[in-house]
């Protein structure tokens, strides 16, 4: 099962939401979370924000909620350099 | 999901025979030490310890000695052929299936599982072929707002700095024995046309940062980045690509920033060349200010046109790199976590306006100040004619001078005039200053005009300032319907244009032969298109390497040469 996860990513022809793949695979949503999670700590899975500021720049204040879309920006989840070779 | 019967009632957890048997093994080496049989529950710990638990391995150790170190290396080495590196994700794998064959033989599903409210609303925001007009659609109602809405306060901002405050500056240092002096050159003509020709464009961006912040807390933006996800796949970009670019609707520095959430470097630098293409909100003044002299009724549908033109440019030139220098890119899958959606709540919206606007405010209180005292500096320092330091004209200053050096490469795009091109140098420091530059090379006709109003005093200035606030609300809500396309206000007569919009407009007909509308779009263009500012060179320095940096900024500027010139000579050529 953990191992679909991986599968799904490899083969999906386009980004995925969280909820079409929980549908895909027949898990829960939670438990694919969890699955996600598990993956993240092995390393082969990385989460990532849509932004990443942290600079500081003309227009951006010392709060994230400076920087336009940051704080609206989907969290993405992606297979690590390696996982893709 | 209703539950009907438990299957199976004692149900254990039954691993791949090799594992139980080593499982086996360990529970009985374990068992032989008194101090961890009385301690832990003994197949737990065996399934732990296989699974690379350091924190239990620790205590085991420590209670139970090297035996247990020799147990669990031997039935780690005996199931090393089995499961190689990966005997942890082996156990939870097989864990995983029994919950799962243990919860479909016990729980009863919906064929069709219920759709909650977000689902229902992303089916259709969401959808394949409806996303994309959807995401145009509410595009469109934020730059309406954006300008019509704020229009009435511009007004109000500009005819306060202009009148009473320029009048209370020349006042003060008229009762200091100042007046006349280059120091109320420096404050009203530099500073306060700089700076405060910038700072009239607050309610724009007050009004921007609102709808966005409804756009974020409402987590729609999220689905917008995955539409557009979509789209880029679909045109053989990478889709995560599209992530940093919405980003830098917002700012190019934070965007150029962002590319670190692409996994290969090529990837991080396609994005990071595409990233300034987005209209970034700085360049908004310049678009309000340059639309509302040329296009005063499409201001909207231009401005909307531009930040379209920027993604459109951005895509075309991604696909053409694509094909060439960043060949043999395989694009990678990735999953989104859409967050559930949201009703805004009024303090949420109301900090990140303020936190965006007050980060504008600062950038106006150093760089572009800085940069307006530069660019008062070169105009006050006369290079020809007979005047004298801050009491020369204008066109013979030495802002003049190094503006005119450079205004032929502009000749052929419409807008070869000293003053648009000095502002669009100066703009490379940030694109308000595109803004502050133009109301400094033009302030001088505005002012006369000004000087020549009827004196008044302050508490009538204080009157006149609460009045115009009153009058641009109540002018402001009778035109939030046309938004949504409902018209209450009758139309006006268009009026003559004054000050700073009429020597702008004269200027780009001067330069353009007589085309002034089609080089002010050439010039919207070119201001889309080229540099966003030193900071977001730097950062691309900073992510990218000097190489690419230079590649980014001669790219922009031949594309956004390229386009402008496209504008206007084709323009032209239809006979616009």
């Amino acid at each position: 099962m953990l191992h679909q996860v991986l599968q799904a990513l490899e083969t999906a022809s386009g980004p995925v939401s969280l909820d079409d793949l929980s549908r895909q695979l027949g898990v829960d949503r939670g438990v694919l979370e969890d699955m996600i999670a598990f993956w993240v700590r092995k390393g082969r899975l990385q989460t990532g924000a849509g932004g990443a500021c942290g600079k500081g720049c003309g227009s951006c204040g010392p709060r994230a909620e400076a920087c336009v879309f940051k704080a609206g920006g989907p969290q993405t989840i992606t297979l690590v350099e390696r996982e893709r070779r | 999901m209703t539950a009907v019967t438990l299957a199976s009632p004692g149900a254990a957890v039954r691993y791949a025979p090799p594992i139980e048997t080593e499982l086996e093994r360990l529970v009985a080496a374990l068992g032989a030490i008194p101090a961890l049989a009385e301690r832990y529950p003994l197949r737990w710990l065996a399934v732990q310890l296989l699974e690379g638990d350091e924190h239990l391995l620790a205590e085991a150790e420590g209670l139970g000695g090297p035996a247990v170190t020799a147990a669990l290396a031997a039935s780690r080495e005996r199931l090393a052929p089995h499961y190689g590196e990966d005997l942890d994700v082996a156990l939870v794998d097989q864990r995983y299936r029994f919950v799962h064959t243990l919860a479909r033989q016990a729980l009863t599903r919906p064929a069709a599982p219920p759709l909650t409210l977000s689902d229902r609303i992303d089916r259709v925001v969401t959808h394949r072929w409806l996303g994309i007009p959807i995401f145009l659609a509410l595009m469109w109602v934020v730059f309406k707002l954006t300008t019509d809405v704020a229009a009435p306060f511009v007004d109000w901002v500009d005819a306060t700095l202009s009148g009473p405050v320029s009048g209370w500056a020349t006042a003060l240092l008229g009762a200091a024995g100042l007046g006349g002096s280059w120091l109320e050159s420096l404050l009203v003509d530099g500073v306060i046309a700089g700076v405060g020709g910038v700072l009239v464009f607050v309610p724009v961006l007050l009004a921007l940062y609102f709808a966005l912040a409804l756009l974020e807390d409402s987590g729609y933006m999220a689905r917008a980045a995955f539409v557009m996800d979509r789209l880029m796949h679909a045109l053989g970009l990478h889709g995560k690509s599209f992530l940093p670019m919405v980003v830098g609707f917002g700012c190019s520095v934070p965007a150029i920033y962002a590319t670190r959430t692409l996994d290969s470097r090529r990837d991080r630098i396609l994005t990071g060349l595409l990233v300034p293409f987005m209209s970034c909100s700085a360049r908004l003044p310049v678009y309000v200010l340059i639309a509302a002299i040329f296009f005063p009724a499409q201001a909207g549908l231009v401005i909307f046109g531009l930040y379209l033109t920027g993604i459109v440019v951005a895509i075309v030139i991604g696909m053409l790199l694509r094909r060439t220098l960043f060949r043999n890119q395989p694009p990678a899958p990735f999953v989104l976590e859409l967050p559930p959606y949201r009703l805004p709540t009024p303090r949420g919206v109301w900090r990140q306006m303020w936190e965006r606007t007050a980060a504008f405010l600062r950038k106006a209180t150093t760089i572009i100040l800085a940069t307006s005292i530069v660019v008062w500096l070169l105009l006050a320092l006369p290079v020809r004619g007979g005047g004298r330091f801050a009491d020369t004209p204008v066109e013979q200053s030495a802002f003049a001078a190094l503006s005119g050096a450079v205004a032929p490469v502009f000749a052929p795009l419409g807008f070869g005039g000293w003053e648009t091109s000095g502002a669009l140098l100066t703009g490379f420091v940030a694109k308000e200053v595109v803004v502050s530059t133009l109301g400094q090379t033009y302030a001088v006709a505005e002012l006369e005009e000004a000087a020549e109003a009827a004196p008044t005093n302050f508490g009538e200035d204080l009157l006149g300032i609460a009045g115009g606030l009153v009058s641009a609300t109540g002018d402001a809500l009778q035109v939030l319907p046309g938004v949504i396309g409902i018209t209450l206000e009758t139309p006006e007569e268009e009026t003559a244009l004054e000050g700073l919009a009429a020597a702008v407009r004269a200027g780009f007909e001067a330069s353009s032969g007589g085309h002034g509308a089609l080089a002010a779009l050439a010039f919207l263009v070119f201001v889309l298109l080229y540099t966003p500012c030193m900071t977001a060179v730097a950062a691309a320095r900073h992510e990218f390497g000097s190489r690419w940096m230079w590649v980014s900024i001669v790219g922009q500027f031949v594309v956004a040469w390229l386009a402008a010139l496209l504008v206007f000579q084709g323009g032209r050529l239809l006979g616009w």
